[in-house]
């Protein structure tokens, strides 16, 4: 039994944690430009359209958190491997994973953007300055808080997986999570601001990104703040939810019917998500209706 | 990120069945190889198990290549509610929700091979079913974006009309209700056969290590295991996401129709992969 | 989804770049493994040349592969280099038991034949027609083996199955084995296979465009390599001698140093404009 409590604590707690990290995941995403939305960034110079927008292409997000992750989980083992205290232990690894974080979008910046001279985009050091540090800052916390969610899981509920190989499997789960829900938010609704509100951006708009902010020229910091009112924390819910569903079912439910209880629960919550799904995408056919032609 | 365009070759749906026969063939000569590695004592277990293990991980492999063609994935343009589906890269998201898969499955291996399955199965639906979600809760509240795909008129499913809930000059966007289905039968599919390629090679490695008498080696075999089916599901994507040329929408999708393909690739490809893995441990 | 690719017109031709990349990895991989068959650590940071050697290689590969436009990310053929070279190596590995000396060459050799066998697959029955891709599908899963042995190497200071499946830990003067504690079984090589997949695929991904050109790309290669040695450098002080980590990281950090300057200096060169706390001005206002 107390293990069990033991188990559901633990289990809240990765789950909060995932949350956080699901968060700060997709605005260090967006603050860097990374993912899907970078093409557009990538392609505005070409169209003619300069801007002062950062251009993380270090790869899109799932395989980027994988390695940032991965990277923190592997130094923080080693260093438990040399008696350091797993908290240090843990710091230590996601401060070194974050100057490799950090070391990479530069890199992926100056290329980018000095590959683009033809299109006479220039490289802003300033951006560089400013936008780099405030990326690591968020990554810090999402690779932190992953890790030890890795780490509880690892140690208090016994998963067989080494460190390093949870590290692979939830920096992609994360990086995928948090590119999913996240990327559109920032591609469609900041980029595209200028585009009209609840409609797709027209493909012959493609390339025209909003490249001036409320004062003066849009700087990537100012896309944080905006994607962090929805696509930050619906990332965050995303990643927090699969981290809590797949423990809670498994701790709760893994000795009822030898096993098949975690298995019977996890088709339950699937449906239960299938139905919201279908009641989400009823509600915003009815209040939203057709697109009409004047439209 | 996939910066590059998806340039269709020509004819890139025709079936190959010259080059299909040989891969096949291919396949079952490495198969044989186990056996006759296995009978000549080189692999542990006596001549049945590297080959059951060897199919094994082809089964699971073709699983998952049949998996990756059911997720739905609209890369670039979905960032920009241009085209219906998940806005990340295809190999990527269905390795994510694989890899949630076998960490389930793994963490069930004890309690037998059917949990540890159906275990592994389930993780990777619940990735994709919350993904999903998420994703269609930001188009919707969000970004007042109902879901439309471009591909088919109506929702196989529900019977939903499709084109006029699509936006002018786009694709479609979001996630119709036949694109969600179909991205949890994909972590369905991908978790799977992550599982059954992880059991199958921690399985092996355990007999092997424990007739090497090696003792204490279980956290051994899992590691090798582990990342040999992390790199096994990878390698599968990467085809499977070749097969696709970049994105899909779901089921209904006309490029849904080029899987036999990639599970003839799979195959060839975990056969030649897993009987190396399989040498990993070869008792010279 | 709508960038083009323009390979730069290449100063040095591939086959020269794989050559070079090639010898250069093959020989570092050797004195390495020389040295741990001599007993000695000291010589694990040749590991990191040899990594950089290789990615060198790949990054040639890359380049030629994409240029094509092959339907998906160039991160994804990263990872299918890396999937295929892991299997590889660890294979490889085992044949150590007949002679450690024939580990790398035969990881190269494994290598080979799956990447051509992969690559005859997506080439023939994924019908893809890219002229190029069964041949730099063999190639990468090559590099991806011999990058991630560099790394390997680095880390741990050999490559033999028994050194990657033990860790020895001298306890009241005896030395006791344990598998828990060993280079597989922690998973570290899961931390040498992500730095390298990425490692792989970030030069060319980073300087793609129509201004790409060869000597920055080439010199982004060489930073990635020596960031990635760094890493496994700090992870080798849990399992090498305490001096040879230290050899392995000061010559990681003066590696990465040199090129990260140099690659600034590159930018600076093909950048169009190198501006600071200036705003841009646009030609239509």
């Amino acid at each position: 039994m107390q293990e069990i409590i033991i188990g559901i604590g633990v289990t809240a707690l990765a789950g909060a944690l995932a949350a956080v990290a699901g968060a700060a995941e997709d605005t260090e995403s967006n603050i860097g430009s990374q993912g899907d939305p970078n093409s557009q960034v990538q392609l505005a110079p070409q169209m003619g359209y300069t801007h002062r927008i950062y251009n993380k292409a270090v790869s899109g997000e799932p395989p980027a958190y994988t390695l940032w992750v991965t990277l923190a989980c592997g130094i923080a083992w080693a260093f438990i491997m040399l008696h350091v205290n797993a908290v240090l232990a843990i710091i230590f690894g996601t401060v070194l994973a974050t100057f490799v974080q950090g070391i990479y979008a530069t890199t992926a910046y100056l290329g980018r953007t000095a590959s683009l001279s033809k299109f006479g985009q220039p490289v802003f050091i300033d951006v560089l300055k400013s936008v780099t540090t405030v990326t690591m800052g968020h990554a810090f916390v999402a690779i932190f808080t992953t890790v030890t969610a890795c780490y509880l899981m690892s140690t208090v509920l016994n998963h067989p997986f080494a460190l390093p190989l949870l590290g692979i499997v939830w920096g992609l789960a994360l990086g995928a999570a948090g590119s999913a829900t996240g990327n559109p938010y920032y591609g469609k609704e900041r980029q595209y601001q200028n585009q009209k509100f609840g409609a797709g951006v027209p493909i012959s708009a493609s390339g025209n990104i909003v490249r001036y902010a409320e004062a003066g020229q849009r700087s990537s910091i100012d896309n944080g703040f905006f994607t962090a009112k929805l696509g930050g924390p619906a990332s965050g819910l995303c990643f927090g939810l699969i981290v809590f569903f797949e423990l809670w079912r498994t701790v709760l439910f893994e000795h009822t019917w030898n096993g098949w209880g975690a298995v019977a629960v996890g088709v339950v919550i699937i449906l239960l998500f299938a139905i919201i799904d279908r009641y989400v995408e009823k509600w915003a056919r009815k209040n939203y209706g057709p697109y009409t032609a004047e439209a | 990120m996939s910066a590059i365009a998806a340039k269709p070759a020509g004819n890139a749906g025709a079936f190959q069945p010259v080059a299909s026969v040989i891969a096949i063939i291919l396949a079952v000569i490495f198969i044989g190889a186990a056996y006759f590695l296995g009978n000549s004592g080189i692999l542990a277990g006596g001549a049945m198990l590297p080959v059951t293990t060897l199919v094994g991980i082809i089964v699971g492999a073709a699983l998952i290549a049949f998996g990756v063609h059911f997720v739905p994935v609209g890369g670039a343009p979905a960032a920009m509610g241009q085209s219906p589906g998940i806005a990340t890269g295809v190999a990527m998201l269905a390795t994510g929700a694989g890899l949630a898969g076998l960490f389930g499955g793994a963490w069930a291996a004890s309690l037998g091979f059917g949990v540890a399955l159906a275990g592994g199965a389930i993780g990777g639906g619940l990735m994709m079913a919350i993904t999903c979600l998420m994703v269609n809760i930001s188009y919707v509240y969000g970004m007042g974006i109902p879901a439309a795909s471009g591909k088919v008129e109506k929702d196989p499913i529900t019977g939903d009309s499709q084109a006029e809930y699509k936006s002018q000059g786009t694709e479609g966007h979001g996630l119709p209700f036949i694109s969600y289905v179909g991205g949890v039968i994909g972590g369905l599919f991908g978790g799977l056969g992550g599982t059954l390629i992880y059991i199958e090679l921690l399985e092996f490695y355990n007999a092997s290590f424990s007739a090497a008498n090696m003792e204490g080696f279980s956290s051994l075999a899992v590691g090798l295991a582990g990342i040999f089916a992390i790199g096994m599901f990878l390698v599968i994507a990467v085809l499977s996401a070749y097969n696709i040329t970049g994105t899909i929408e779901g089921p209904h999708d006309p490029k849904f129709k080029r899987f036999p393909r990639a599970i003839i690739a799979a195959i060839c490809a975990s056969g030649i992969c897993g009987l190396v893995a399989l040498l990993a441990v070869a008792i010279l | 989804m709508s960038v083009k690719v323009e390979a730069s017109h290449d100063g040095i031709p591939h086959n020269k770049v794989m050559a070079m990349g090639l010898v250069l990895a093959l020989v570092s991989l050797y004195i390495a493994v020389a040295g741990s068959y001599a007993g000695y650590d000291y010589l694990a940071f040749f590991g990191g040349i040899a990594a950089v050697g290789a990615l060198i290689w790949g990054n040639s590969t890359i380049k030629k592969l994409c240029s094509y436009g092959i339907g998906t990310g160039v991160p994804s053929a990263g990872m299918l280099a890396f999937g295929s070279g892991v299997i590889a190596m660890l294979f490889a590995a085992k044949l150590a038991a007949i002679n450690p000396f024939i580990v790398p060459i035969a990881g190269l050799i494994i290598a080979l034949i799956v990447g051509l066998i992969l690559g005859w697959i997506s080439n023939s029955v994924l019908n893809m027609k890219i002229p190029v891709m069964t041949r730099s599908i063999a190639e990468l899963a090559a590099v991806g083996c011999l990058a991630l042995m560099g790394l390997t190497v680095v880390a741990i200071g050999g490559l033999g199955f028994d050194q990657l499946t033990t860790y020895t830990i001298p306890i009241l003067g005896l030395t006791v084995e344990l598998y828990a504690f060993s280079y597989i079984a922690t998973g570290i090589i899961a931390v040498s296979f992500m730095l390298g997949a990425i490692a792989l695929q970030h030069p060319f991904n980073a300087c793609l465009g129509p201004g790409e050109k060869q000597d920055r790309t080439n010199m982004l290669t060489i930073e990635c390599g020596f960031l990635s040695m760094i890493v496994m450098a700090v992870i080798s002080f849990a399992f090498i001698d305490m001096i040879a980590a230290w050899i392995s990281l000061i010559i990681a950090l003066i590696g990465w140093y040199w090129s990260y300057k140099k690659y600034f200096a590159l930018s600076k060169r093909d950048a169009a404009a190198w501006l600071d706390a200036k705003p841009f001005s646009d030609a239509e206002e």
